[in-house]
């Protein structure tokens, strides 16, 4: 194992004093001058047809500067998925038909704020109302009403994974059960809603600062639907208030705020209220998940055949990446030797889901997970037990997925029981009290290129200077993850430099070189990190000739660069110090500054990651049985993301992570009515609040991911997913009550304890 | 008199433009509640009046701010006269109040449970009372203990029993001249004791999906005298009177305690919104209905 000086250790986050003391900008901060205020009309309706919209009178409102409709826009479709021009459902404003309640209809730019609401109330709109559906049932029926034309039984997408014999497999086993779980929608809830500003210059070149995780993707998608040239558009990403999925996409308000920036010769700016985000905003999706699995009477597992309906709401969205995404995980974790899935992703009349933290595993693996714990009672094994027996290890191939090239799985499931002594506590805890496992394995990012992009997946650029410092410049996004901080410590170690001697410039489409697809899907640490590594590595040739030439050394000997300095390993004496390196190269290079790129495309990992994460986890519960209340008062958890770059952000995201799983699993969710949401505020959107966070207890498995920058992989997204089931879990185990459709609310609990007095 | 026009910008919100008004006594604000009319509204935490404004659904004329009144954020107690809570004193300081905790721990505690730390140093207790949301969650236990309401208008001075407060959801007895000044609660005499309990979808910091205030009165082991009631399944908090007479005279037991709790239940007329359904609310009555007798009698035990 590598031995690191500044890569595992605490460094603190690049922004953290900007964030905590207020002066950190996020798009909403800025002004330009003469900036308008965009606002968004929405439709009423789930389903309608726009028979006519009439702008005039608020067109003619003084302070009213510009109204687009549908009409007024080039009729673009885009989506993330470009490589499949047919998943590309959207426009920015609605054309001819609306399809949920929320989506944008019209945008009016104003003076302020007040008249650009005021003047949506002006507009008049004449709908004529379709019959709608909300749900995975009604959607699929022949007799359903139609969304979009190009999908007339309401799929827009399948995905098929099969390998082994699934027939043979279930014939071979001795212990077969088939289960039905559902998964509700949730929201990101990013403390940040989404904020945009469009500046046009005189050339006519836009300069978008947008609150996004993928400045890239929208820079392209922008270009594509004002038909411009992608360098004609410049994307900055200011400090984001995080994503977790919901702003990986281009967005009708960033349209809207460029179209009518060139438009108008002002700046505007839109942004989003909190209400506007839960009522309308991205969600995950959720799921009808039914799951077959067989066993040995030993616990082999001999076959699963997994179907997944995603309610993919009214657009594409990330849905065609989500619906793949579910039967990966579905595959993951256990040595399936057989195994098929069959994803099918649905339209209603609801605002659109999308990716959010987990892709498609919170949901899939809530299934999974659960169904390993009803197997394992029905064989008479412990749960921990039956996992250990199928877990996947380090070399294990998913046939045509991946190879994996390092797991600390079975470790993590030794580990997480020896911490929360769940031998001892499984068999004696008291009434009402109960403890569960759940487990996960994530990807550190995608291999799959349905953008398209004809540039590396990351890149680095990095300048390096006589004054002993360097400028780090790359596209990948920090958006609240910490990745600016990642990425400095990853090329501090390798140049031999401090925190403080690194200039960071990122996320920028027109500074920063070309590409990065965006902070999801875990990939930033691997992908953007190896990209710096690889640009370090360059540096570094050039600063070990310019050495080597000065103290006329062996060609076969090793030089590093080390405390500010570079010289043959062992001899610090016989080297200079990192500036005086880079003014001998420039010297050398008659004045050209010392400059390397970098970048970082996966090849030869398969069809999904580079690699993957794995980790397992405990609740204990205390059940109220008198009001069903589910008390969480305890979480372990021993999970493998490879080397720990940043302990203190590891531990952050799974803190985050509990947070969320917790939301997830017993609180949160969108109390809906007819394709309208009904809590639109926190107040009633139900996030644990800080008083509701369980104590907890984690330990990281060291493995070291050959794939990974110095031995990293995922560590941010994966932990979202074990802490459903296994709340759930510790829920049955204290009551007796199996919840298979999330959340577990209060008054299920309290019916499934009733019910099950009564029998 | 610091007047002038608020303009706020809101955070995105369409805010009315009001002339705000901060009167220094409680003359002036009376008079001027009666020269403004019915377009002026009261503020004191503001915690409820700024998220309407801000949402849109209050557009007022006037908004008087009653902060800089010397002295009515006094919080009183005597062990004759009883306890007195000022109009513009915060939950927090309610909440936190000695005496308060030693002589009415259930008043303490529903003040304490009150939405949030923050929201607690903001708003009062008789702000969260004039909002008559029907979930208030201060509402049960200070009427279950027989607490009056102090309305002061030009005209003068006029009390009324909490139990008469409450006309619906947002609604209350006040006439638009009135500011409720303070809540008097009576003594409580040696032998009684009450609580609050209440449940939420959330864990430790929500609104209140239910809750139940009980005052209970002992002689030896029986219930001599009872009040119950209960907050959100009803339009206004309301008293189980039914259930009340049912437990007065009797000696408590587990038996009688489930059996109050099932009168209660009865006796609510929950809706099913998005905090939760009718049948849930329904059934939680019985739960936290027991469980808050239960306390109370406890505490009247000990004293």
């Amino acid at each position: 194992m590598e031995q690191f000086r500044i890569v595992g250790t605490d460094v603190p986050r690049t922004h953290a004093r900007a964030k905590a003391t207020g002066s950190a900008l996020y798009t909403d901060d800025i002004k330009l001058p003469g900036m308008l205020h965009g606002s968004l009309l929405r439709s009423p309706l789930p389903h309608a047809r726009i028979a006519n919209i009439d702008v005039r009178r608020a067109a003619a409102l003084p302070g009213v500067k510009c109204v687009i409709t549908g009409a007024d826009i080039p009729k673009i479709k885009y989506g993330n998925w470009r490589l499949f021009p047919g998943t590309q459902d959207e426009y920015a404003l609605a054309v001819d038909k609306v399809r949920f309640i929320g989506e944008e209809v019209a945008a009016v730019a104003a003076v302020d704020r007040d008249t650009a609401k005021e003047a949506l109330e002006l507009i008049r709109v004449a709908y004529e109302e379709l019959p709608a559906v909300f749900d995975i049932r009604h959607a699929i029926r022949k007799d359903a009403p139609v969304i979009h034309e190009s999908s007339p039984g309401n799929i827009s997408i399948d995905r098929k994974i099969q390998y082994g014999d699934i027939r043979r497999g279930f014939a071979e086993s001795d212990y077969i059960r088939k289960d039905t779980f559902t998964v509700h929608a949730v929201s990101h809830a990013y403390l940040e809603p989404c904020a945009t500003l469009a500046h046009c210059d005189s050339d006519g070149r836009i300069t978008l600062w947008t609150s996004t995780q993928t400045p890239y993707i929208v820079q392209c998608l922008l270009a594509s639907t004002l038909g411009m040239r992608e360098n004609d558009i410049r994307v900055v990403k200011p400090h984001v208030g995080g994503g977790f999925g919901g702003k990986m996409e281009m967005r009708p308000w960033e349209f809207c705020a460029a179209f009518m920036a060139k438009k108008t010769g002002r700046p505007v700016k839109f942004t989003l209220t909190r209400e506007e985000e839960l009522a309308t905003g991205r969600r995950r999706h959720p799921m009808k998940i039914t799951s077959r699995i067989g066993f040995k009477k030993d616990g082999t597992l001999m076959a699963k055949d997994l179907r997944i309906h995603l309610d993919g709401g009214a657009y594409n969205a990330m849905g065609p990446t989500a619906t793949f995404l579910c039967g990966n995980f579905g595959a993951m974790l256990y040595r399936y030797p057989n195994y098929r899935f069959l994803g099918e992703h649905v339209y209603t009349n609801k605002p659109p889901a999308s990716a959010m933290r987990g892709f498609g595993a919170p949901q899939s693996l809530f299934a999974a997970e659960s169904q390993m714990n009803l197997a394992a009672e029905d064989l008479g094994m412990d749960p921990i037990e039956l996992r250990i027996k199928n877990a996947q290890v380090t070399g294990d191939e998913i046939p045509d997925v991946a190879t994996i090239s390092s797991c600390g799985f079975i470790e993590s499931l030794k580990e997480v029981a020896r911490i929360s002594n769940w031998k001892r506590k499984r068999k004696a805890l008291g009434p009402g009290r109960g403890i569960g496992i759940g487990c996960y394995s994530f990807i550190s990012g995608g291999v799959f290129n349905w953008f398209n992009t004809q540039y590396p997946f990351s890149a680095a650029e990095i300048r390096a200077f006589s004054d002993g410092t360097v400028h780090l410049l790359t596209m990948a996004s920090d958006i609240g993850q910490g990745s600016d901080t990642v990425l400095k410590q990853i090329l501090a170690e390798e140049l031999g430099l401090r925190m403080e001697d690194i200039r960071i410039t990122s996320a920028d489409t027109a500074m920063t070189p070309q590409a990065d697809l965006g902070s999801w899907g875990s990939r930033v640490t691997l992908m953007a990190g190896n990209a710096v590594i690889n640009a370090a590595k360059q540096i570094k040739e050039q600063l070990f000739g310019a050495v080597s030439a000065r103290y006329n050394l062996n060609v076969i000997y090793d030089l590093e660069c080390r405390d500010g300095r570079v010289h043959p390993k062992g001899r610090p004496d016989r080297g200079m110090s990192f500036g005086e390196a880079v003014a001998m190269v420039q010297r050398a290079n008659r004045g050209d500054p010392l400059v390397a790129r970098g970048s970082y495309t996966p090849r030869g990992k398969g069809l999904v990651t580079p690699a993957f994460s794995f980790g397992a986890q405990v609740a204990e519960v205390a059940v109220d049985r008198e009001t069903g209340q589910v008390q969480v008062q305890k979480m372990w958890t021993a999970h493998d993301c490879g080397t720990v770059i940043n302990p203190q952000s590891v531990e952050g995201q799974l803190e985050g992570s509990i947070h969320m799983g917790l939301g997830y699993a017993l609180s949160e969710q969108f109390v809906m009515e007819k394709g309208r949401t009904l809590n639109t505020t926190f107040l009633d959107y139900k996030i644990p609040n800080a008083l509701d966070m369980p104590p907890g207890e984690s330990v990281c498995i060291e493995t070291y991911e050959v794939e990974g920058p110095m031995g990293a992989k995922e560590a941010g997204e994966g932990l979202v997913s074990p802490t459903a089931p296994a709340i759930a879990e510790a829920v049955y185990h204290a009551t007796g009550f199996r919840c298979r459709d999330l959340p577990i609310t209060p008054e299920k609990v309290l019916k499934g304890i009733e019910k099950r007095a009564r029998s | 008199m610091p007047d002038g026009e608020l303009l706020t910008e809101g955070i995105h919100m369409t805010v009315s433009r009001f002339q705000y008004h901060a009167p220094e006594t409680l003359e002036e604000a009376v008079k001027l509640l009666a020269d403004k009319g019915e377009g002026a509204h009261l503020l004191a935490g503001g915690t409820d009046l700024l998220m309407k404004i801000r949402h849109g659904l209050l557009k007022p004329k006037t908004v008087i701010g009653l902060k800089r009144i010397k002295g009515l954020d006094t919080i009183t107690f005597g062990p004759k006269t009883g306890l007195t809570i000022g109009a513009t004193a915060l939950l927090g300081q309610v909440a936190a109040h000695r005496d308060i905790q030693r002589r009415y721990p259930a008043i303490a505690h529903a003040a304490r449970e009150t939405a949030n730390i923050q929201i607690r140093n903001m708003g009062t207790v008789v702000g969260n009372l004039c909002n008559a949301a029907p979930s208030a969650d201060n509402a049960p236990v200070l009427m279950a203990m027989g607490a009056e309401a102090v309305l002061l208008s030009v005209g003068g001075e006029r009390r009324l029993p909490l139990t008469e407060f409450f006309k619906g959801p947002g609604l209350t007895a006040m006439l638009p001249s009135e500011i409720l000044i303070r809540i008097n609660v009576p003594p409580p005499p040696p032998r009684s004791g009450a609580s609050y309990q209440h449940i939420s979808a959330r864990g430790k910091v929500d609104i209140s999906a239910v809750g139940v205030g009980v005052f209970i009165l002992l002689k030896g082991g029986q219930c001599q005298d009872i009040r119950i009631v209960m907050g959100a399944v009803a339009p206004i908090p309301m008293r189980a009177l039914k259930a009340e007479r049912m437990i007065r005279g009797k000696t408590l037991n587990r038996a009688l305690l489930k059996e109050v709790g099932l009168h209660a239940s009865k006796e609510a007329k929950p809706i099913s919104d998005m905090r939760a359904t009718a049948d849930y609310r329904r059934k939680m009555v019985a739960v936290l209905t027991r469980r808050a007798v239960r306390e109370a009698a406890e505490r009247a035990h000990k004293q």
